[in-house]
């Protein structure tokens, strides 16, 4: 328990200082949101009056303090640019972003883990060959060129996917959950799904074929294989078990990462989520929302973080014994 | 050896010309010129502008260094720091509005807007200031178009910047879904308008028009001016007393008449009949309402446009009589074809819970969808799309059954989408014309329509500092610059020289006889010497006596 609560504290005060340079940063960088305003008509007092608005008329240390107050209380302010509250709009297109990321992590992982296992297993035969170079050429390939071809290839021409967005234009829904498990909606999700889980299935691939090479030579295999195991049982129960572990830990990092890498996807299939709100926010120096959505994807990170702490004391019963040895 | 000879005499020539140059006293190299622009990847025709440009002035004996800026920090620095810059790329965008050369020709160079505004090169002339004024009372139109002509012709000769180019839009539709001769062109501004929205016929079980933009909406506030998108569908949902036409004049919109008693006083005969999206009347109240709420300070980007309105008075059932200050010709297409008519019942009481307070009505994202107009806003997902429907109690009620926009930011994808009909109107085209081009002649359902734009691209001189206070330095600088190569190169030809604010499809007001503008190296290098500026060293130096002062650095 004391283990918890110090991971816990631990990716508090990562949070704490991810919020500090967050607030610092885009104050520092070039520019003020005032220039997004640009208008012959706002004259000195008007321009004034508008920093006072924004809260940017006070000393920074001053704007921090209340910037943290606020935040304490949930509270993320107004988008400079949007005018409503960050966190409705963040809420918004999270789900989209949580889905989009989760469904292709899960395949990448699913599909890694048994091609790796599977791949480790055929060592040194003609399917390894070809295989592993085509892994590292689809882990090597940027994003977009693989969104793009698969849109080319899937969407222009075959036609069996939409080129675009979440919804058919002008479906409604009676709420978003509703969208969220309709058949068009999967059908959108499709390819912005293929694409990011052929990016992401060479790690869990990769890790899992060289932990299980490790782990085939270990005594315990040895030691199975022994006491006659079938060499499934040994793959499955033994080798894998313990080969899994870095995965897990890889998995609950990348739900973080690519929660916020998914920009070039979701601009490549006009995906509304929290990549695209960022590229916005931050090209219009909108502060509260580009701080906010960056915090999100800190606070997935950390969550993802703590979540892989745990899940490492229940695979791995070593880590928790550790402490008492 | 002959050659030897020629060499040996060139050399001397121009050593000899070098030691005149000096023998007329010391002279001041000019120094290193920044051209600013775009980054390639934000405008990538303006960025390959700049660089011809700047290898061109090079030819000129000139130390000229592009330097891409992000557009904030691009505007921050031409904008709001209007004496630290030398010269940057710029662009003015055509609007309907537009269509009516007032904006430019007042705006961009009156000196009433050069220390804040429009004038941000800091170009000083009395002279065009007067012009500028004068044309605005010219209620005749040819006397107005004299004065036009007139104010072309100083820009001309004073070159405050160098004009670039017109851009020419190509926009696109599917000719399958849409009968194709209820497609509308609008002078200066392509199809992508009011009217083609409203008359628009779909020939199939497709009723609806989905269009595409790569930009967010930003708002849907009919007293806030926001981006180009955002005008595009505040135009569909709130009326106006006039709108701009397909040829670019005003014509009564919402008004049955609109007529000029006098120059100072216009009178207004409304429609019968009109209602509100929730069905309430329109009524002269809510009209006068409309014209009176952006006075106050709640509204700061429509009130110039109504503070010339001295007083409106109700004369009679239907009609109305706008009092002006003094006499404004540019009345009709900046109030009238520009203020959106908004309901009383549902504003006031807004407007009346932000007094007092320093927030203004701008800030306001969507108060209410509540327009009298063609479409009514039925939903708005800001990252996805909006949904506009056909409002039937229309007075002009369009053929579509609903408008959406979707955003889509791959410009490569709206091709995608164009040809598996996600959308049937391609709205904007952020991509490569030729790609386009090629792409309707794969798909003969697609058809395209191209328009010269309202609006240019032009370099901008900093008129305030020294070598570009000098109307000869500029116009030699302008005339360095090769137009035609520069449309073909930068522009694949989707572009047309230009030389004047105003543009050649504004054929009524587009002077003629500034198209021919002499140019080429040699012409330039011909104008820098007879102005005194010699190169030395094949550094271009300034005329005797002539200092760089620089008020800040």
């Amino acid at each position: 328990m004391r283990l918890v609560l110090g991971r816990f504290t631990h990716n508090a005060l990562a949070l704490l200082a991810v919020t500090t340079i967050l607030f610092f940063m885009f104050r520092l960088m070039p520019g003020t949101p005032l220039a997004a305003f640009i208008n012959e008509n706002l004259n000195a007092d008007q321009q004034q009056a508008m920093l006072e608005q924004f809260g940017l008329d006070k000393p920074m240390w001053q704007q921090y303090f209340i910037y943290l107050a606020n935040l304490l209380q949930g509270e993320m302010g107004l988008s400079f640019f949007q005018r409503r509250p960050v966190m409705t709009i963040l809420l918004e297109v999270l789900p989209n972003s949580v889905i989009l990321t989760l469904t292709s992590l899960i395949i990448a992982y699913i599909f890694g883990v048994v091609a790796g296992a599977w791949l480790a297993w055929k060592r040194g035969t003609w399917i390894e060959r070809a295989a592993v170079p085509a892994v590292l050429a689809t882990r090597a390939a940027p994003e977009f060129w693989i969104g793009m071809v698969l849109l080319a290839v899937l969407s222009f021409n075959a036609g069996w996917f939409p080129s675009g967005g979440a919804s058919s234009p002008g479906m409604a829904y009676s709420s978003n959950w509703d969208r969220i498990f309709s058949l068009d909606y999967v059908h959108h999700l499709a390819l912005p799904v293929l694409t990011l889980a052929l990016y992401l299935q060479g790690l869990p691939l990769l890790l899992m074929r060289s932990n299980m090479l490790e782990v085939m030579h270990e005594e315990f295999v040895t030691m199975a294989r022994m006491k006659g195991l079938s060499e499934w049982r040994i793959v499955i129960g033994h080798a894998a078990r313990n080969a899994l572990l870095p995965v897990v830990t890889a998995f609950a990092l990348g739900v973080g990462l690519s929660m916020g890498g998914n920009v070039v996807i979701e601009t490549v299939f006009s995906w509304p989520g929290i990549g695209r709100l960022l590229v916005q926010a931050v090209s219009v120096h909108d502060y509260p929302l580009a701080q906010g959505a960056f915090l999100m994807i800190a606070l997935v990170l950390a969550l993802m973080n703590f979540v892989a702490d745990l899940l490492y004391m229940v695979l791995d019963p070593r880590v928790s014994h550790g402490r008492k040895g | 050896m002959k050659k030897l000879v020629l060499a040996a005499a060139g050399g001397l020539a121009a050593l000899s010309l070098a030691t005149a140059a000096f023998a007329q006293g010391p002279t001041e190299k000019v120094r290193k010129l920044n051209l600013y622009s775009w980054p390639q990847a934000a405008l990538p025709q303006s960025y390959q502008a700049a660089q011809l440009i700047a290898q061109q002035w090079r030819q000129l004996g000139l130390d000229v260094e592009v330097k891409p800026l992000q557009r904030q920090q691009q505007t921050q620095l031409i904008w709001f720091s209007r004496d630290k810059w030398d010269v940057t790329m710029w662009r003015m965008v055509g609007r309907p509005e537009r269509s009516d050369p007032d904006e430019f020709l007042y705006s961009l160079y009156h000196s009433s807007y050069a220390e804040k505004g429009y004038n941000f090169i800091g170009y000083l002339n009395p002279e065009y200031d007067k012009l500028a004024e004068k044309q605005r009372t010219q209620l005749d139109r040819e006397e107005r178009r004299k004065t036009a002509f007139e104010m072309q012709k100083i820009i001309d000769r004073d070159q405050p910047q160098a004009f670039l180019v017109h851009p020419k839009y190509a926009l696109a539709f599917n000719k399958a879904v849409f009968k194709e001769d209820t497609v509308v062109n609008q002078s200066g501004i392509g199809i992508r308008n009011i009217w083609t929205f409203l008359a628009i016929q779909p020939l199939g079980a497709q009723k609806d028009l989905i269009i595409n933009s790569n930009e967010v909406i930003n708002a849907t506030n009919p007293l806030y001016i926001g981006g180009a998108v955002d005008s595009w569908v505040t135009d569909l949902i709130w009326d106006r007393v006039m709108r701009i036409g397909p040829d670019g004049m005003p014509k009564p919109w919402a008004a049955e008449s609109v007529t000029w008693f006098d120059d100072k006083t216009v009178d207004v005969k409304m429609r019968t009949g009109m209602k509100w999206h929730d069905g309430q009347p329109v009524t002269l109240d809510d009209v006068i309402f409309s014209f009176q709420a952006p006075a106050g300070d709640k509204a700061p980007m429509y009130k110039p446009f109504v503070t010339d309105i001295a007083s409106i008075e109700k004369t009679g059932e239907q009609t109305l009589r706008f009092t002006l200050k003094q006499p404004n010709t540019t009345f009709l297409t900046a109030t009238l074809a520009k203020i959106n008519l908004i309901p009383k019942h549902i504003w006031e009481p807004v407007l009346k819970d932000l007094a007092g307070k320093p927030e203004t009505a701008e800030q306001l994202k969507e108060v209410s969808k509540i327009g009298s107009g063609p479409f009514k806003l039925v939903r708005w997902a800001p990252n996805e799309e909006i949904l506009l429907e056909r409002f039937g109690d229309h007075f002009q009620a369009p053929k579509v059954q609903r408008w959406i926009m979707r955003i889509v930011p791959n410009a490569e994808a709206t091709l995608g989408m164009l040809k598996r009909g996600e959308i049937n109107f391609l709205g904007m085209f952020g991509g490569d014309a030729e790609v386009l081009i090629k792409f309707a002649k794969e798909n003969p359902d697609i058809a395209i329509r191209s328009e010269v734009d309202i609006g240019f691209e032009y370099v901008a001189f900093n008129n305030r500092r020294p070598p570009f206070d000098d109307a000869k330095f500029r116009r030699a600088l302008s005339a360095a610059i090769d137009r035609r190569l520069m449309v073909s190169a930068a522009w694949q030809d989707y572009a047309i020289p230009a030389n004047s604010h105003v543009s050649p499809v504004l054929s009524y007001w587009h002077d003629p006889a500034v198209d021919n503008m002499k140019t080429g190296l040699a012409e330039a290098k011909k104008i820098l010497q007879e102005a005194g500026y010699r190169v030395v060293g094949g550094k271009l130096y300034y005329p005797t006596g002539k200092q760089e002062k620089l008020a800040t650095e």
